[in-house]
């Protein structure tokens, strides 16, 4: 669905050339359930951020149902961000001055072709779903990190896209919450068949997955 | 603990950056509100203006030629010379010039004017008045007719007997219904004038508000010096207007040089102060527009503040989905919107302002006022808003998302 052919990723700091991804040839397939496992600082959201096509390579290619995006314009890169992926951040990056169920429905608004389904109704199912439904009409600032997390899912599930990638979910919350983000990401990979890339640093959240993918300056050091 | 700080963190910051961004959003649109208030409002005032000179000349009758000290207007239509008595190198027609004129065959009627603000007092009441001295053609000319008794008469004039015709407002004022005002003494300056007629309402102020009385009476305490401010002459025949003139001009060059008198005619001065007036708009619009401008400059480093600060925003929105137009256009209608609510701002006050002035100044909104407040606000917002946007628009979306 989604595949990675020798790409890289540098940054220049000053003069100072930091390859955050080095070489990286990566294939994500239909309903799986992967982890993106490291030391911090390994390259671990910067290979995110190119899988999501938030960033491009410095070299290499990405192919998104078996076509090269990098000739596509940003408008073309903004569609399929809004359709085929979906993004959960460690720090929720919910926007502060909309409410909960206008968090969840922006995705929607950035829709140039007509939704197959009722936007109203389908956020309501799914913060329902999530059990923050009684939550929809307050600000993120004054529902808890759970349920904010828990917001930034259903926006992120909104446009029913074909993976979700998750950058370390789990890793403003506390254990318990954590504990609760990942059943959710986990039920969400079994129900509704979504793929689900989770990156993070602790191997307890790594084991539950179906195929851990460890990284190391940049580089996979196994697949 | 950590989730309550942060969660806490957030809460206080966003509050106090809302509390901020209210009074941001105020003080933005300020500029703008400004610019429009000024430019509307200096518009109502030209308008006003020359409405009501305008109406002051079109309340004059037909034919009317009018002598004036000084070059008031000189051949080319501009503003030259000085305008009115008391100007230096003016001249100060006198009684022998209204004599010559009067044997001019093309002038019909010959009227002085002479015109000083005086304090009118009767009946236990003082207005701030007008003394006319003028002779009965003058009501002729000026298309003044009586509501009450007779006009003075030519041996009034030449006795210099202390009779008045007395202006419609004046009148009321003064005797409260102005028809008892008829055989009653106005007194101006220690002379005690008898109302022997009162004067219809004209709709102008000076007239309305005047003591209309034989020129000759005012010779003495309230006219020292035996002059005039103006000579009206009215000219019966269109087709004499021309040659009536020039003789006139020709008259007069006998007495005075050539640039201490201007013979204009009523058409000739209204043209002149249509064009003084476009004039006088035209720089008060500058004016106005130097505020836009400088509205418009707060707009956009206002905006440009607001782009860097929701740089993260605008990595949120990226990664969800939106557009770089999407972004363009969402910071954009942002700055519209803040210039057009400070247009409209604007407008509103100049439109209560307008109604609190009208009371001593006539002021007037027109269509244009309007269109060009709300114009105006949004080409500024456009203009002004579009470089920010664009700033918001190409920001790199992985730089915004992972922008703190
Ligand atoms: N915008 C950037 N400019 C310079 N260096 C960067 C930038 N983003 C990431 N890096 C560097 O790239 C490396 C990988 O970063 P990152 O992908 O965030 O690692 P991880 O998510 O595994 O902690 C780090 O060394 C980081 O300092
Ligand atoms: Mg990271």
């Amino acid at each position: 669905m989604i595949e990675l052919a020798k790409v890289y990723k540098n940054y220049y700091l000053g003069e100072e050339e930091v390859a955050a991804v080095s070489d990286v040839s990566l294939k994500i397939k239909p309903k799986e359930f992967i982890s993106i496992v490291g030391p911090s600082g390994c390259g671990k959201s910067t290979l995110m951020y190119l899988v999501g096509l938030l960033d491009t390579p410095s070299a290499g290619k990405i192919f998104v149902d078996g076509k090269d995006v990098s000739g596509l314009s940003d408008s073309e890169l903004s569609v399929i961000r809004n359709q085929t992926v979906g993004f959960v951040f460690q720090s929720f990056n919910l926007i502060n001055k909309f409410t909960v169920l206008e968090n969840v429905l922006l995705p929607t608004r950035y829709t140039k072709l007509k939704l197959a389904f009722d936007p109203g109704r389908r956020a309501e199912e799914l913060l329902n779903k999530f059990g923050i439904y009684e939550r929809r009409n307050f600000f993120p600032n004054k529902i808890s990190g759970g349920q904010q997390q828990r917001a930034a899912m259903v926006r992120a599930l909104i446009m029913n896209p074909k993976v979700i990638l998750a950058d370390e979910p789990t890793g403003n919350l506390d254990s318990k919450t954590g504990e609760e983000i990942l059943n959710l990401l986990e039920r969400l990979n079994r129900d509704f068949q979504t793929t689900v890339v989770v990156v993070t640093h602790d191997a307890a959240v790594a084991k539950r997955t179906q195929r851990q993918i460890k990284m190391r300056d940049g580089r996979i050091i196994r697949s | 603990m950590r989730l309550r700080n942060g969660v806490y963190h957030l809460m206080t910051s966003a509050v106090s950056d809302f509390k901020r961004s209210k009074i941001r959003t105020f003080l933005t649109s300020l500029g703008i509100m400004i610019g429009v208030f000024s430019v509307v409002m200096l518009i109502a005032l030209g308008l006003g203006l020359k409405n009501y000179i305008e109406g002051q000349f079109e309340s004059l009758g037909a034919n009317l030629v009018i002598i004036f000290p000084g070059m008031v207007f000189s051949e080319e239509g501009g503003l030259g010379g000085n305008f009115g008595p008391g100007f230096a190198g003016g001249a100060h027609f006198k009684e022998r010039d209204v004599s010559a004129l009067d044997k001019v065959s093309e002038i019909d009627y010959v009227v002085p004017m002479f015109f000083k603000s005086m304090v009118l007092s009767a009946n236990g009441e003082e207005i701030l008045g007008y003394v006319t001295g003028t002779n009965e053609e003058m009501f002729t000319v000026s298309n003044i007719e009586l509501l009450e008794g007779e006009l003075f008469s030519r041996s009034d004039n030449q006795r210099r007997r202390k009779v008045a015709v007395l202006g419609y407002s004046a009148a009321q004022e003064l005797f409260s219904d102005p028809r008892v005002a008829l055989g009653k003494r106005v007194t101006a300056s220690d002379q005690r004038f008898t109302v022997i007629g009162v004067a219809k309402k004209k709709g102008d102020r000076e007239m309305d508000n005047s003591l209309f009385v034989p020129y000759r009476s005012t010779f003495g305490t309230i006219n020292p010096d035996k002059t005039f401010f103006a000579i009206y002459l009215g000219i019966t025949s269109k087709d004499a207007v021309e040659t009536a003139k020039q003789r006139a001009e020709e008259t007069l060059l006998k007495y005075y040089e050539e640039d201490d008198f201007s013979v204009t005619e009523q058409s000739e001065i209204l043209s002149t102060i249509n064009q003084i007036f476009t004039i006088i708009n035209v720089i008060l619009v500058a004016i106005g527009s130097i505020s836009l401008l400088v509205g418009g400059i707060g707009i956009m480093n206002i905006m440009y503040a607001t782009v860097t600060e929701r740089t993260k925003e605008v990595g949120i929105r990226r990664a969800i989905g939106a557009t770089q137009k999407d972004i363009l256009l969402q910071f954009l209608t942002e700055a519209v919107t803040l210039s057009v609510m400070g247009g409209v701002l604007g407008l509103v006050l100049a439109g209560v302002m307008v109604l609190v002035v009208r009371q001593f100044f006539p002021v007037a909104l027109n269509l244009l006022a309007v269109v060009l407040a709300f114009g105006v606000s949004s080409a500024i917002g456009i203009f002004f808003g579009v470089f920010p946007a664009r700033r918001a628009a190409s920001l790199p979306p992985i730089e915004a998302i992972r922008y703190e």
